[in-house]
């Protein structure tokens, strides 16, 4: 696996004649060389277009996954012993997820801002095994991290 | 021909429509310049600071199509400060007041404010056709004044703009009587939009073949639209976040079944993975596949897709499709001309996507590719000796690899006889971009052997003044030159003025070139104007001590007619 690195650790004899337009770093670092922070913050390589940046910067990270990988999770309902499982990997995000569990327990559910008596609350236990209000962290992370659901009854949290 | 009368040379001239050929003609004889100038439609200036509005009018006084271009090319990759250049405003003032019947105006690159489109939907009566790429400065209330009062506008065509969004209803200011559409693109509105205005808008334009939606037109309302303009040829999907099994979903496969004129797909801006399946049956006569933007769609979904599109002559994609997804394309899309593939992972963490096998594969298997853009993390000499081999047909060749001054990665050699191998091979090459290790000996083969060579960009690459030289003394159809990152400085700048007459423009930045080589070459050549653009230091350099072997950050020249521009900002010194 090639890692970017820059010149102190390259194998090959550096042809540029003006070191001092680079820092060395020996760092391993993985932003391009050139690698000093000016260079990384103005964001002109590789060149791609500005919408395309923007694109893939808010591109969930599904990168290693392949087609057949799901992600079945648990859920309950507080006071329902039965659970059910869920595929995470079919949604696109936290609006889609909570829909489809508001449908399936047939009744509303929330993440955790807009708390009130009326409506359930999504709940997730992490790969630390500690439980979490669903909805803070950016999607793609939360799927690395969850690990079982659980609507809770507004009072709990 | 000289016995001719004039009404017969100007008939026979209708045939020639470049603007090459057109530029040749005029310079045959006084009367064929004469009889030329009156009957050019279409004026092409690649550099709006070449040239101004009043000399344009004098050269062409009955034109009915401009295409301008502003900025450098690599204002594309953040390169150009913001505010340096490029507005339309002053030529559409002079159009206006001019008797010229502007019916299509091209701009890319430009800086277009909403007075600038609402002067514009004011003064031509005729205006049929506004086509904006990469260009920035306006918001939808210019967008709203192009539809009040543009009466017979055929296209409205918004590729790659900032455009803010004022979330307006400028979809709605097009007149109930307003039935011209033709196309209709506007992927690149961030904001929403009125959906029932454009259904309407869609709905009494049966004319329309090419439309492209943003991300806030959803799957219903796609349906909808798709099933208002069946004799749809471009579609670009905005939204289109799954439902499977849906009521729209199943109006949408409908209605797709139904666009029967279907050869054109892109958008997919917010797609979820499983939404691609909707349009395998139309995409057996898709000839241009833009998915360029579904970064949420991965490669499994979109060898699926591929597998369908046997006559795809233009493919964007991104590198999540992986080497075995271009071997499907290399195998099932054989009537490839051009592809194009983008990077996913910016941050060149070892997702090697895409390498050379990919590219090789596609080389053996699409005969008639002659356009390819093609990101990746590695190459070897050896696959690129192997693709001029099996394409010695590139008319355009452009290989980014993500990391500079990356070598072959199996044998750690510069990748100079890879390169060497192209240029050598493919003799029609009229624009190249290299990358990864390189020395000056890839100048001196493309001096030697990219005659036909137009374009060239060099990043991070190169060794002494020699390599440039190869290039600038070789390339003798050279008319853009831009390179970023290579040392290159003064010796090679200032070898060869005149190379410049016949060279468009010439960039350089993050080179060697100094304060006092740029103001020599300014001096030997009063036809260029020649920018220093230093956003950092507001024109300090004058007045530090070593002000000719300052080193100069970016420099852009360029020959011109009408000398120095007076729209230059504070941060832009012109020589």
């Amino acid at each position: 696996m090639e890692i970017c690195n820059s010149y102190s650790s390259s194998s090959v004899d550096s042809t540029n004649p003006s070191p001092s337009e680079y820092s060395v770093n020996l760092s391993l670092s993985l932003t391009f060389p050139s690698t000093s922070p000016q260079r990384a913050r103005k964001q002109d390589w590789p060149p791609i277009k500005p919408r395309l940046r923007d694109t893939l910067k808010g591109r969930r990270r599904l990168l290693q996954r392949d087609y057949d990988t799901c992600l079945f999770v648990k859920v309950y309902m507080e006071g329902v012993p039965i659970g059910r499982k869920l595929d995470l990997s079919t949604f696109s995000g936290y609006e889609s997820l909570l829909e489809n569990l508001s449908h399936m327990f047939n009744t509303s559910i929330i993440c955790g801002n807009h708390r009130d008596r009326k409506h359930h609350v999504l709940t997730y236990q992490d790969t630390d095994g500690d439980w979490m209000m669903v909805g803070d962290i950016p999607w793609e992370m939360f799927l690395e991290t969850v690990r079982r659901l659980k609507i809770t009854k507004p009072e709990r949290c | 021909m000289n016995y001719f009368p004039d009404e017969v040379v100007e008939h026979v001239f209708d045939f020639v429509t470049s603007h090459k050929d057109r530029n040749s003609i005029s310079l045959v004889c006084k009367s064929w310049f004469k009889i030329e100038r009156y009957s050019r439609q279409n004026v092409f200036i690649g550099n709006c600071y070449s040239i101004n509005p009043e000399r344009l009018l004098r050269r062409f006084p009955c034109f009915k199509s401009l295409t301008l271009k502003g900025k450098p090319h690599f204002a594309d990759f953040n390169l150009v400060p913001h505010g340096w250049g490029g507005f339309v405003q002053p030529w559409i003032e002079a159009l206006a007041r001019s008797r010229v019947g502007l019916e299509e105006l091209r701009l890319k690159r430009m800086v277009v404010t909403d007075e600038s489109l609402e002067l514009l939907s004011r003064s031509f009566v005729n205006f049929k056709s506004l086509v904006l790429v990469s260009c920035e400065g306006f918001s939808t209330d210019g967008l709203a004044s192009i539809a009040s009062n543009c009466r017979h506008l055929r296209d409205l065509d918004l590729q790659e703009n900032e455009i803010d969004d004022h979330r307006g209803q400028w979809l709605s200011c097009f007149p109930e009587a307003y039935t011209s559409l033709v196309t209709l693109n506007f992927a690149c509105l961030e904001g929403e939009t009125n959906l029932v205005a454009l259904e309407r808008l869609v709905a009494r334009s049966p004319n329309l073949r090419s439309l492209k939606l943003n991300r806030a037109v959803p799957l219903d309302a796609l349906a909808r639209l798709m099933a208002c303009a069946p004799q749809i040829v471009d579609l670009g999907v905005g939204s289109y976040e799954d439902e499977q099994d849906s009521e729209s979903c199943l109006k949408l496969q409908a209605a797709i079944r139904k666009c029967t004129s279907l050869r054109s797909l892109s958008g997919f801006l917010e797609a979820a993975p499983h939404c691609l399946s909707a349009f395998h049956p139309v995409c057996h006569n898709l000839t241009y596949l833009n998915l360029s933007y579904a970064a949420e769609i991965n490669g499994s979904h979109l060898i699926r897709l591929i597998e369908h599109c046997k006559k795809l002559q233009r493919l964007w994609i991104l590198d999540s499709i992986g080497d075995k997804g271009l071997e499907v394309v290399a195998s099932t899309c054989k009537e490839l001309q051009e592809l194009r593939v983008f990077p996913t992972d910016l941050q060149g963490g070892g997702n090697t996507a895409v390498t050379e096998d990919g590219l090789v594969a596609i080389s053996a298997g699409c005969p008639k590719l002659h356009s390819i853009l093609y990101f990746c993390q590695q190459m070897t000499n050896a696959a690129l000796i192997t693709v001029a081999k099996n394409c010695p047909n590139f008319i355009r060749f452009r290989l980014c690899i993500l990391e500079p001054h990356k070598p072959d990665h199996v044998t750690s050699q510069p990748l100079d006889e890879g390169f060497g191998a192209i240029v050598q091979a493919c003799k029609n090459l009229k624009r190249l971009s290299v990358s990864g290790l390189l020395t000056d000996q890839v100048f001196l083969y493309i001096g030697m052997f990219a005659t036909q060579l137009e374009m060239l960009s060099i990043a991070f690459a190169g060794d002494t003044d020699k390599g440039m030289l190869y290039v600038l003394n070789g390339c003798k159809k050279m008319r853009k030159l831009e390179i970023r990152d290579s040392p290159f400085g003064d010796t090679a700048l200032l070898a060869d003025v005149n190379k410049y007459v016949t060279m468009r423009s010439l960039w350089m930045s993050s080179c060697e070139v100094t304060l006092g080589g740029c103001k020599r070459l300014a001096q030997k050549a009063p036809w260029l104007n020649v920018e220093i653009i230093n956003e950092n230091d507001n024109n300090r350099m004058e007045e530090n001590g070593y002000e000719g072997r300052q080193k100069v950050d970016k420099m852009y020249l360029y020959r011109t007619v009408v000398g120095t521009r007076v729209d230059a900002p504070p941060f832009v010194w012109i020589l």
